[in-house]
């Protein structure tokens, strides 16, 4: 195989970061026992750790394989190996051992037929998996469930002390365990302590509401198998996208999109769309997630809009979360019906009875006015009867709307309260 | 909830020193409870305290806004207006505020919070927000103090607490409205505090007065020539300067006789050797500026501050003896301007007359606007066209516009030109936004002729979408 020019390696690079550390990684000090065959280059280059790392790639693909940690793929060091490969610097030489296997495991992989959606590639392996991580989490409930009962026995106070740190190695060993669902709550209930002077009966009810996953666990093969789903949820399995299209319930219907939610973070962006169907009346969420400074996927309408299709729920004993298949283009949609405070609140804590852990829950609330609630804000109705608006939330926009009159609010409810999303000025649906 | 507490304090000092006791809970719990522990006990709690939950009572309602809502604009103006408050064109927001209220559409109101801060620091935006917010602008200045500038003027300014009691804000809105409804109230009521005011605050209150300037004002501003004050003495007499008819009109008549006869055709001009102490009394600066001598200066601010009825325009074409014609013509030029008067401007432009310190501008934009086409191709000889129209006030006239557009078009894409076509984008009235200009290819790059087409057509685009 013929060698390549320096712009068609560095036109591989993720980003320019890569490139440039590429680039000095192309100097034959920094590789040992590096070798071309007719369809590979491989070498060692000294990294930071005792090992140096092994690197591969395969020219036809290109295909690379790396022992390093980074997440960027190609990585410097196969990029620095391929610039240093076509400044002629790779010596031919006989494949070693661990390139070979990696060359044939690949073509091996390449002969294989293309796999259905939601088909396993080799059952047996699956299983193999599934089970060794079976027992991972069961292993990790089991500490966790020790551990809960020590806090219980030995008592919550004085905990502000220690929490952070404690909760916080916790938590890392639920990811280890495979259980990164029970690991985000433990690091919520971490966030709880010493904040206010309730601190430690907020810390009770969610290590109470850990507990409940542990004892749910421990009894999954008694659960009804919708509830069985939602723990395994909360603990964090994930059900491939792919399992859900093809075996989630399905159900078509114009679908109201009620309004988004985007969570910005250091590191995830997460955006949640809350679907309400025209006809079946029932609630869907879209989840999308984006690494920080990456675009999320664009929306599949408008707030205040219907966008026609099916969604494909995922299983549990409150099924929201869903995919969308789009059947035709978005279209305009009245002003949505709404709740009272009281009949919102009944929505919320039918949701509760199904699934205990629900935390947020999609409101329509009709004909509310803005009140002043201790230094926040509250959403009247026409009984008097009101909802906390999400304290710090900025209210301007949706005050500016109403100019006191009765208006159509929706919005995600969660125990601090109400955050809006969507409000109509008419029938004009106006994004919060 | 009852039995919560309990559960919360033996859970902090631990179940080895406080078990847990579980016959104050609710009976649901307790019946479901069995033989659970302290954590089985509280999830059920938990669970059973969240989905009791309550709507709150006793809120009050803020009180609705009164009035009606003028109807919206189509969507893709609003869109338009969002993409501005988000910093696109946002010099146009201005011009969409004023085209939207003259043709009756209202404002979009989830719009105005963002519109309020933007006037915020932009008090010319202040009334176009006022219009835009309607009914909603005192309701929404009640909720942000930031905000309570929208509160109308006039409404606050009827209170005599704000003038007596006020800050020199309050104080000078309030000064300010009464003068414009009953000027004879507002300078008696300025006289009253006169000799108690600093002099910064005298300075300021005084220049309120060219509102509804009359003879009626003469004596107090008269008594003001003799402030304490240099500043408030050069206040007074500029406003009794513009008042016609005036004892201090009549003096400087007086002074411009005594130092210029028009004799056998020629203008014989007598320099003032020294300056008197009523002239400087009258605000006449006795210290000459860089690049003009003492008397030539004394001279001019009689010329200057001289009514213009007692001059003739002829005189620009007369010669002149005794000192350089661009020292009239500059003094020509500030009573021009003080006079606001389009016959004087016309002369003093046709006769290319020297300008002094002042842009040909200010004597351009004295004329009917119809004449502003023709009067810039002529001057554009001597004069920066660029420096010409961008002291005119926009939207231009078709004509002017049209023009300087076919020059425009001309000139390929020279970067002497980037400053004239950036002030055309903007001052190009709504019916020549569609010039053939805007059809020329731009090409990729980002020059001065692209920024105008953009400019243009985003213009034309917001007029067409308002209509």
């Amino acid at each position: 195989m013929g060698l390549w020019d320096v712009e068609r390696v560095l036109g591989l690079a993720p980003d320019a970061a890569s490139a440039k550390a590429g680039q000095g990684l192309a100097r034959g000090e920094k590789w040992t026992e590096s070798g071309a065959s007719e369809r590979a280059i491989w070498g060692l280059c000294q990294g930071s750790g005792k090992q140096p790392y092994q690197t591969a790639v395969e020219l036809s693909g290109p295909a690379y394989k790396c022992s390093c940690p980074s997440r960027k793929f190609p990585c410097k060091h196969a990029l620095g190996l391929l610039l240093l490969w076509t400044a002629g610097e790779v010596r031919s030489a006989d494949e070693p051992e661990w390139v070979t296997t990696w060359l044939d495991q690949r073509a091996a992989r390449a002969d294989r037929p293309e796999r259905k959606p939601g088909e396993v590639a080799d059952p047996i392996a699956a299983q193999q998996r599934a089970s060794r991580r079976t027992d991972r989490v069961s292993s990790g409930m089991a500490e966790l469930k020790g551990w809960l009962d020590d806090q219980v026995r030995v008592g919550l106070g004085g905990f502000d002390q220690r929490a952070y740190t404690e909760l916080s190695r916790l938590a890392a060993r639920m990811v280890d365990a495979q259980a990164p669902g029970v690991a985000g709550a433990v690091r919520r209930a971490a966030a709880v302590v010493g904040r206010g002077h309730g601190w430690p009966g907020e810390l009770l009810e969610e290590l109470s509401l850990i507990h409940l996953i542990v004892s749910a666990h421990d009894r999954l093969s008694e659960l009804p198998p919708s509830l069985a789903d939602t723990v395994q949820t909360r603990i964090g399995w994930t059900i491939e996208t792919a399992r859900v299209a093809v075996e989630g319930e399905k159900v078509e219907d114009d679908w109201l999109v009620l309004g988004r939610v985007i969570e910005p973070d250091d590191r995830l962006t997460v955006r949640r769309v809350w679907l309400r169907g025209a006809t079946t009346g029932r609630l869907g969420l879209l989840l999308s997630f984006a690494a920080a400074g990456r675009p999320l996927d664009p929306l599949p309408a408008r707030p205040g809009e219907y966008v026609p299709g099916a969604l494909s729920f995922y299983p549990g004993a409150l099924p929201m979360r869903a995919l969308l298949t789009q059947t035709a283009p978005r279209l305009p949609a009245p002003q949505p019906t709404g709740l009272t405070a009281h009949q919102a609140l009944k929505s919320y804590v039918e949701s509760v009875a199904a699934d205990p852990w629900n935390e947020r829950w999609p409101l329509v609330l009709q004909d509310v006015r803005p009140a002043r609630h201790g230094d926040g804000w509250a959403l009247v109705d026409a009984d008097g009867d009101g909802l906390e608006i999400l304290p710090g939330w900025d209210v301007l926009k949706l005050l500016a709307v109403s100019a006191g009159d009765p208006i159509t609010v929706s919005g995600e409810w969660n125990r601090a309260g109400l955050r809006p999303m969507t409000c109509w000025h008419g029938e004009r649906p106006v994004i919060l | 909830m009852k039995g919560w507490d309990g559960l919360v304090s033996s859970a902090l000092l631990g179940t080895d020193r406080r078990p847990a006791h579980f016959e104050e809970l609710p009976e649901h719990i307790q019946e479901r409870l069995g033989d659970g522990n302290l954590l089985d006990a509280a999830a059920l709690a938990t669970v059973y305290k969240r989905a009791g939950r309550k709507p709150l009572r006793e809120l009050e309602p803020l009180p609705a806004a009164p009035g009606e809502d003028r109807p919206l604009p189509r969507p893709v103006a609003i869109r338009r207006l969002a993409a501005m408050l988000g910093g696109f064109q946002t010099s146009a927001l201005g011009e969409w505020l004023r085209a939207a209220d003259a043709r009756g559409w209202g404002v979009p109101p989830e719009h105005l919070p963002a519109l309020a801060d933007y006037a915020r620091h932009r008090a010319e935006y202040r009334p176009l927000v006022m219009a835009a917010a309607g009914r909603r602008a005192r309701w929404l200045a009640d909720l942000n103090p930031e905000w309570r500038y929208l509160h109308a003027a006039v409404a606050e300014s009827n209170d005599p607490e704000m003038w007596t009691h006020g800050n020199t804000i309050q104080r000078r809105t309030w000064l300010r409205a009464i003068r414009s409804q009953d000027p004879a109230a507002a300078r008696e009521a300025l006289a009253e505090v006169w000799p108690t005011e600093s002099a910064a605050t005298r300075v300021d209150f005084l220049s309120l007065l060219a509102d509804g300037l009359s003879l009626l004002d003469e004596d107090f501003l008269e008594s003001a020539l003799d402030d304490r004050s240099r500043e408030v003495r050069r206040g007074a007499a500029r406003l009794l300067a513009r008042l016609p008819g005036s004892q201090y009109g009549e003096r400087m008549t007086e002074r411009l006789h005594s130092h210029l006869t028009s004799t056998q055709g020629v203008l014989a001009v007598d320099l003032p050797r020294r300056i008197a102490q009523s002239m400087e009394r009258d605000g006449l600066d006795s210290q000459n500026p860089e690049g003009i001598g003492k008397r030539a200066w004394w001279f001019l601010q009689i010329v200057a501050n001289t009514p213009l009825s007692a001059m003739e325009t002829a005189w620009l074409k007369t010669a002149v003896e005794g000192c350089a014609p661009e020292v009239l013509q500059a003094g020509w030029t500030e009573a021009a301007i003080r006079e606001s008067s389009e016959e004087w401007a016309r002369a003093l432009l046709r006769a290319e007359s020297s300008t002094g310190d002042r842009s040909p501008a200010e004597l351009l934009r004295l004329l009917p606007a119809d004449e502003w086409a023709r009067a810039v191709d002529v001057l554009r000889q001597t004069v920066d066209v660029a420096e010409l129209v961008g002291g005119l006030p926009v939207p231009w006239p078709p004509s002017l516009a049209t023009m300087i557009l076919d020059q425009l078009a001309k000139v390929g894409t020279n970067r002497a030109w980037a400053r004239l076509a950036s002030i055309t984008a903007r001052a190009a009235p709504p019916d020549v936004l569609n010039h053939p200009i805007t059809r020329e290819p731009t090409g990729e790059e980002d020059t001065w002729r692209r920024r105008l087409v953009e400019t243009l057509t985003f213009r034309s685009e917001m007029y067409e979408e308002l209509s």
